[in-house]
């Protein structure tokens, strides 16, 4: 007979509010997001288009700034798909992450680097490396998810999700 | 140039499990220590410096190196330092304890691995180590980065589901020869992997990692030491380690770069010119089944996308000319912050003649892989001299 495992557990629920600074590039990032404008940092020296944009070009140490910010399309193409399908807590939310869920990585036409983001597919054979994408904002959701529709507020979650635009594939 | 040559003279690890209920933390890193300890035959008061370390966050502690560095890895007035690095914390720790060493800043080190992830969420641990504004909303800890980039190599270069299901079958039954490995499956069969849950495509259960328990423990001395210690020591001939972008999604990464630039400047160092010949065995750090076809091509052990037919022709099985994971690798036992230690400690094991059922017979030359962070490589090449090959 198995013994039985002694165990104590203590369980309470508390708000862990913290500060993080985004960093001047992002904040402008953020502020024409709002305006549906999605915008990288391009090197002065190597001209490497960042996504996200960020202070240092990895290649060349050199200091970007607002005046190096490059609009990038909301289109882009698939390079990696997955369907997450476990799980687990979201330090985000402090709640269980809703899944399964389609996860990207693309590169928006004009950027060097890549983007991973959720996208609204689940099944995974609906996928093709290669298929041409859209980033979806929250204000402009699609019917079928038209109670999550909300104002652009210039947060990360002001794009809900990228979806495979089928109309760009030939 | 290193001032002095570096052995390991001491090995200990625990068995490890999924859960050990039984054992708190410095309990269960005790075990290990103690092995390595009587291993060397040494006592505490013989020990110089301890290295220590985990990823705190994964279990939801802080300062770790307080509270478990010292009774139970004898750190009580002594130099201790913690260092935690990702997956890449056990190799963090052995090429730091290489680096004291090396550098005669000691005569010996104690290094220490451990995770107990039972008591944490490792996913939720791992999106925390991530940039809260622009990775962590979709981040799925490990596996949905490691699913990106087995879908991206197989579309490449045409791997198959039954390649990668091949790896497993190949480490979980090799973890039936080592009697610390964790998920030990001497009857496993390719239907077994491929008709398992489908956990992120192309990931099915038994094509990642588990989540294990324990701890691992190594001791390092110099000539001198080592001479006093053991006439059978493993002796380290290079170490070397590469870092990469920032960001999971500035380059694409399913063929691991980093694992490249490393092996690259190592096999230089040590006198490698053909990997499969030169060494003997390699313990490398595979998260999924598809990663070690894809990492067994970067460390040159076979041309970019010939990773499956590496397998398929039986070069990397025990009987093969380089068996890769015969302790049953990270598909078997996954305690992150002992992980890449236990390569390293296997890699040593193999040299000095004493993994019993999994020991690669007359193994001379053996690697030593630690992969994690944000794609990042650290090795070790061991010997039973620390000379470069000639």
């Amino acid at each position: 007979m198995e013994k039985k495992e002694k165990e104590f557990q203590i369980k309470w629920k508390t708000d862990l509010p913290y500060r993080y600074s985004i960093g001047e590039l992002a904040v402008k990032y953020f502020e024409e997001l709002k305006k549906r404008k999605i915008m990288g940092s391009k090197c002065p020296k190597c001209e490497k288009v960042h996504m996200p944009p960020r202070r240092v070009c990895v290649n060349c140490f050199i200091e970007m700034k607002e005046d190096n910010m490059v609009e990038l399309s909301r289109r882009g193409t698939l390079e990696g798909f997955t369907v997450v399908n476990y799980p687990f807590s979201d330090p985000n939310t402090g709640g269980m992450r809703p899944f399964p869920y389609g996860y990207l990585i693309c590169k928006l036409d004009g950027a060097d680097t890549y983007l991973m983001h959720f996208c609204d597919e689940t099944d995974h054979t609906k996928f093709k490396i290669g298929q041409r994408v859209e980033a979806v904002f929250c204000d402009e959701l699609p019917q079928e998810h038209e109670s999550y529709r909300k104002e652009l507020k210039g947060d990360i979650y002001d794009i809900s999700f990228f979806r495979i635009n089928r109309d760009e594939e030939k | 140039m290193p001032k002095n040559d570096v052995a390991v003279v001491g090995i200990g690890q625990t068995k490890f499990r999924s859960k050990r209920r039984d054992v708190n933390i410095p309990e269960m890193i005790y075990e290990a220590v103690k092995m390595a300890l009587d291993d060397a035959q040494m006592e505490p008061k013989d020990i110089d410096a301890i290295l220590i370390g985990n990823m705190d966050h994964f279990e939801g502690i802080n300062l770790s190196e307080m509270w478990c560095g010292i009774d139970a890895a004898p750190g009580y007035l002594k130099p201790v330092v913690k260092i935690a690095t990702g997956g890449t914390t056990g190799s963090s720790l052995g090429i730091c304890g290489y680096y004291n060493i090396a550098s005669g800043m000691y005569k010996n080190v104690l290094v220490v691995g451990w995770e107990k992830l039972n008591e944490g969420g490792a996913t939720t641990g791992i999106i925390t180590a991530f940039d809260p504004v622009w990775e962590r909303p979709s981040l799925a800890g490990a596996l949905g980065p490691l699913a990106l980039m087995a879908n991206i190599y197989a579309a490449k270069y045409g791997i198959t589901p039954e390649q990668a299901a091949k790896v497993t079958v190949k480490n979980r039954s090799n973890a039936a020869n080592n009697p610390f490995a964790h998920l030990q499956m001497p009857n496993i069969t390719l239907d077994y992997v491929m008709s398992s849950q489908m956990i992120s495509y192309p990931l099915r259960l038994h094509d990642c990692c588990p989540q294990s328990e324990g701890a691992c423990a190594m001791i390092y001395a110099n000539k001198e030491e080592a001479k006093k210690i053991t006439d059978n020591p493993a002796w380290f001939k290079g170490v070397s380690t590469a870092h990469y972008y920032t960001f999971g999604c500035d380059d694409l990464m399913y063929d691991l770069p980093t694992a490249t630039i490393a092996s690259k400047k190592l096999y230089k160092k040590v006198g490698i010119k053909d990997p499969i010949k030169d060494l003997d065995v390699a313990e490398i750090y595979e998260p999924t089944s598809w990663a070690e076809l894809s990492w067994t091509e970067a460390l040159g052990f076979a041309e970019p996308g010939g990773g499956g037919k590496l397998l398929d022709e039986g070069i990397t099985q025990m009987s093969g000319e380089l068996p890769v994971n015969p302790s049953g690798g990270v598909l078997s036992t996954n305690p992150i912050g002992a992980t890449a230690l236990v390569r390293f400690a296997e890699a040593a094991i193999q040299i000095m003649g004493r993994g019993g059922k999994r020991q690669v017979p007359d193994a001379e030359v053996a690697m030593g892989m630690g992969f994690g962070g944000s794609l990042w490589t650290e090795l070790c090449v061991m010997g039973k001299d620390p000379y470069p090959l000639r």
